[in-house]
């Protein structure tokens, strides 16, 4: 047995009457007015029981913006069922709702039903791109009280991406503030400088004002696009042998392309020498005016959105050229296995027990944030594949449950095994599954799994598969056998 | 007489094995680790020979024995081993080490619950130790020392401890096993290799030569849901185990095909869950697929198209999953060329990165080396070669991947082998080599810069040679 090791903590706020004493700012602003408490019930799904549902409770902070909105990151708010805002620390909850929410630029704005609820509150304002570094302070909520914590700023990085999330600039401040990671406020003086996203050990990563707000003025405008992104590979062309291959003359610049993408127009072996007329230097960075040395993967995102054009200046066969870029939508929708489907139930079809789910971001997660190493080695290496024109997304048989119907096909051999075809169908799709399953083969439903499976034929009885699925329905207490987009 | 009057007399027939060995460091493979001691038992055999586990003297560079009650060391050599099944045959180099000793039988197979006693020199003290114990069950069990094969093998109680292996397991006056390993964890649980494996290997090297146990290259799985029986023409209740995938040699002999279901195999009945019946005990039926000795056929009666059929499969031995296996005594294969150090992927080098070897940074060294030649046996590489280390020099300090790196071309060859890598690098022309790696990332290295490096590169590093091929 695999153990399940995605315990999800709900956190708690812990009521303390501790004192804050260590305020030594000399701000005017008093940030009582400008931050408020959320308390979410969303349901969380578990992507290998994909018909189980959980309620999960959880608490973060919003920011008060113009025209009676708040603004807070977009974590924990998939597939919520009821927002809960409360302003001043204490007292009375109020219903809220998302007016618009992003879960690649991990931002939501908010907004409130009863006019009311804005009296005495004071919308922020977000400091420029020069004001990010000095006398940071973390701003929440604790036990009623407003808590301040220092905060040290420490860098400029483009996020990680775990999955496939589009690139984006995220400031580093260490503070010893616990737990934080819900939206706290980061400030400077009277200014926001962002929210902060995550804090790994002493370290928050915080979204910058200037991003925020960049998005909050084109989705006023209704013109917000979402985010683009580089969909090729490059390695750093810090070997001048290399550069002297492609016979690049002049100092050693640029890095090279290495997988070009399927949607724009770089092709392998392309030397990129200037983005949006930015040199960009042999190990990949280029000098930012607002932010220093950073990768040039967030040129994909500084100001510009999906959509947006970007120029190249690279080195093609022996010849500087000028190339445009359309940044295409940050979906990854050309990979194998499928991003997130945040605020989507989870998908699946259960044939006479066998339980048959798409490959997704948030099914491969199900392992746990090391998921990488702990789920099946052969599902985890789909995640770096593009998809085919034959085999846009993957189908697995993630488990079995047990009945007469399908003994034989119980054991540990016929779990996590990618489905090639269903009675002679090709199956990319959940959808191709069930439509597949409408046409046995004489009598018999045929599965056949992707060559080098642990188990390469599954064959069920098509006539006894609807009294079997009310059984295997009844028994398990499923009251969908299937559930698809 | 009681079933143990005779093991105190045929305990002067086993010996101890004194142990120097040393083992190669795969990601520096013209270097080797320090020498270890270490020790097993062994005991003599018809022929003039001391039979012991081939993981008491792998890699070993002096072997010496100690006789019953005898001070004396005696200089022994490895005859015939066997990694597979962990067996090997020792010559004694010394004359007159026979003398007095009385060359012990090969029994059989002795069943669940019958007495067996352990003898041999386990850690702890310096004599001879003799166990008593039961045979527990008796199934197929992955072999640890090779870990990546199955064989027969017998649990007992008895005590099986480091040193007792390559010691036998009595029955009345029979050698009814050679101890081999334990399981961390288990109490009261040791594991010999049955008389079967035993005789297989001994019959395999009567001419002089080990060829190892043939592989039939087969996926064979339980056929018990009624549907499937029904689809295949046969009863629910019936017997015989399907044949669920093949390997790309068994496709390509065309002998064997998917959805067979094996009714009998080496006169064995096979049941719908895959085993037979060998002497009293259900064991997994591909027991019965390691009886044949190399280039024999064996016999099996075939459900096909709804109709029984018999055929005769010739049972070779395959090397191709060679590598992912522990790999013995024959010291890595290597190439370095100006400072890059070249090795084939194997189990033994992936174990260098740590016990996590299976994370991310190695994925596609983990599905090349496991994964492809099942999945994509078009596109597999004979013996895919890995970037293992890069001895730094002004030559190839520009090279940014520094080590762990699958190689896919070199001067626009497909490297195949390490062979392959050789002639590419030796025979190219150009001004500049250009490498290409698995993740598609790209190197290069200028030509005349480096074979003018290489001499000194060796130096610096003391390596004795560039290759060993």
């Amino acid at each position: 047995m695999t153990a399940i090791k995605n315990i999800f903590i709900a956190f708690t706020l812990v009521i303390s009457s501790q004192v804050f004493g260590q305020n030594s700012d000399t701000a005017k602003k008093d940030w009582k007015d400008s931050i408020v408490l959320l308390d979410i019930t969303r349901n969380n799904h578990n992507f290998r029981v994909p018909w189980d549902k959980r309620a999960q409770s959880v608490s973060k902070f919003g920011v008060v913006l113009e025209n009676k909105e708040l603004i807070t990151t977009a974590t924990g708010l998939a597939n919520h069922t009821l927002i809960r805002i409360q302003k001043g620390g204490r007292g009375k909850w109020t219903n809220g709702k998302v007016l618009w929410i992003d879960y690649q630029a991990n931002l939501a704005v908010l907004g409130v039903e009863n006019d009311g609820f804005w009296n005495n509150l004071t919308p922020v304002k977000f400091a420029d791109s020069k004001s990010l570094k000095e006398n940071l302070q973390v701003i929440r909520w604790r036990g009623g009280n407003i808590e301040k914590r220092a905060a040290e700023f420490s860098r400029f990085t483009v996020a990680d991406a775990n999955f496939n999330q589009a690139p984006r600039i995220e400031l580093k401040a260490s503070s010893e503030i616990e737990g934080a990671g819900q939206a706290e406020l980061m400030v400077s003086g009277d200014k926001v400088v962002g929210l902060v996203a995550s804090k790994i050990s002493g370290t928050c990563s915080v979204i910058p004002a200037p991003f925020i707000e960049d998005v909050i003025k084109l989705r006023k405008k209704n013109n917000y696009k979402g985010l683009g992104y580089f969909d090729f590979v490059w390695q750093p062309a810090s070997n001048p042998a290399v550069t002297d291959y492609f016979k690049l003359s002049g100092e050693p610049r640029g890095v090279l392309v290495i997988k070009p993408g399927k949607k724009t127009p770089l092709k392998l072996h392309d030397i990129i020498l200037e983005v949006d007329g930015f040199p960009i230097d042999i190990q990949g960075d280029y000098l930012d005016p607002d932010y220093g040395h950073v990768i040039m993967e967030y040129l994909a995102c500084r100001h510009k959105w999906a959509g947006d054009v970007v120029s190249f200046k690279i080195w093609r066969d022996g010849s500087i050229q000028d190339i445009e870029f359309k940044l295409p939508k940050a979906d990854f929708s050309d990979n194998l296995v499928a991003d997130r489907p945040n605020d989507v139930e989870p998908t699946y079809l259960i044939v006479g027990g066998l339980v048959f789910v798409p490959l997704s971001a948030e099914f491969l997660s199900s392992w746990g944030g090391d998921w990488q190493r702990s789920a099946p080695f052969r599902l985890v290496f789909y995640n770096n594949q593009k998809a085919k024109k034959d085999q846009k997304s993957l189908v697995v048989l993630s488990l079995v449950l047990p009945d007469f119907y399908n003994i034989g096909y119980q054991q540990r051999s016929s779990q996590n095994i990618v489905i090639e075809k269903a009675n002679g169908e090709m199956i990319a799709t959940l959808e191709d599954l069930a439509k597949a399953i409408e046409s046995p083969k004489d009598g018999f439903h045929v599965f056949e799994f992707k060559k080098g499976s642990t188990l390469k034929k599954i064959i069920l009885d098509a006539e006894k598969l609807s009294e079997a699925n009310q059984r295997i329905a009844k028994r398990y207490g499923i009251s969908k056998l299937q559930k698809l987009k | 007489m009681g079933a143990f009057a005779y093991s105190a007399e045929m305990g002067r027939s086993v010996v101890q094995v004194l142990v120097y060995s040393q083992t190669p460091i795969w990601d520096a493979p013209w270097r080797n680790n320090p020498v270890g001691a270490s020790s097993g038992s062994g005991f003599v055999i018809k022929g003039n020979r001391v039979m012991t586990n081939a993981h008491v003297v792998g890699w070993a560079k002096q072997i010496v024995l100690r006789r019953f009650q005898d001070p004396r060391p005696w200089l022994a050599k490895v005859e015939h081993i066997s990694h597979e099944c962990d067996l090997a045959i020792l010559k004694v180099e010394t004359p007159g080490f026979f003398e007095g000793l009385d060359s012990l039988s090969i029994g059989e197979l002795p069943k669940v619950q019958s007495p067996v006693i352990t003898c041999g020199y386990p850690s702890g003290g310096e004599q001879i130790s003799y166990t008593r114990g039961v045979v527990s069950r008796i199934e197929m069990q992955n072999y640890v020392h090779i870990g990546n094969k199955a064989f027969l093998s017998v649990q007992t109680d008895a005590a099986i401890n480091p040193g007792n292996s390559g010691g036998p397991v009595f029955q009345g006056d029979k050698v009814v096993g050679v101890a081999f390993m334990g399981i961390p964890g288990l109490e009261n649980t040791g594991f010999f290799i049955p008389p079967s494996v035993i005789r297989h290997f001994l019959t395999d090297i009567e001419d002089g030569e080990y060829n190892g146990f043939p592989k039939a290259g087969v996926r064979i799985v339980s056929l018990q849901n009624p549907a499937y029986r029904k689809y295949l023409g046969l009863e629910a209740t019936g017997d015989g185990a399907r044949i669920d995938s093949l390997a790309d040699y068994t496709e390509k002999d065309g002998i064997l095909k998917t959805d067979d279901v094996i009714l009998e195999v080496g006169g064995h009945r096979v049941g719908s869950d895959g085993t037979i019946l060998l002497k009293g005990n259900r064991v997994y039926c591909t027991a019965a697929f390691q009886e044949p000795q190399d280039g024999e056929k064996l016999k099996m009666k075939i459900w096909r198209n709804r109709k029984e059929i018999d055929v005769a499969v010739p049972m070779k031995v395959r090397k191709e999953e060679e590598n992912t296996g522990n790999l013995y005594d024959a010291p890595p294969r290597y190439y370095i060329y100006a400072g890059l150090v070249f090795t084939p992927l194997t189990l033994d080098y992936v174990k260098t990165f740590g016990r996590n070897w299976r994370n991310v940074a190695n994925l596609e060294m983990v599905y090349e080396l496991y994964y492809r030649k099942n999945e994509k046996p078009e596109s597999a590489r004979k013996e895919p070669v890995v970037l293992a280390a890069t001895l730094a020099h002004p030559v190839n300090a520009d090279i940014r991947l520094a080590s762990r790196a699958m190689i896919d071309n070199i001067n626009g060859k497909r490297i195949n082998s390490l062979e392959d890598l050789v002639d590419a690098l030796e025979n190219n022309e150009k001004e500049q080599h250009l490498i290409k790696f698995g993740s598609g990332t790209i190197e290069s290295l200028d030509t005349k810069k480096a074979k003018q490096a290489h001499k000194e590169i060796l130096e610096t590093y003391s390596i004795p040679s560039d290759r060993r091929l």
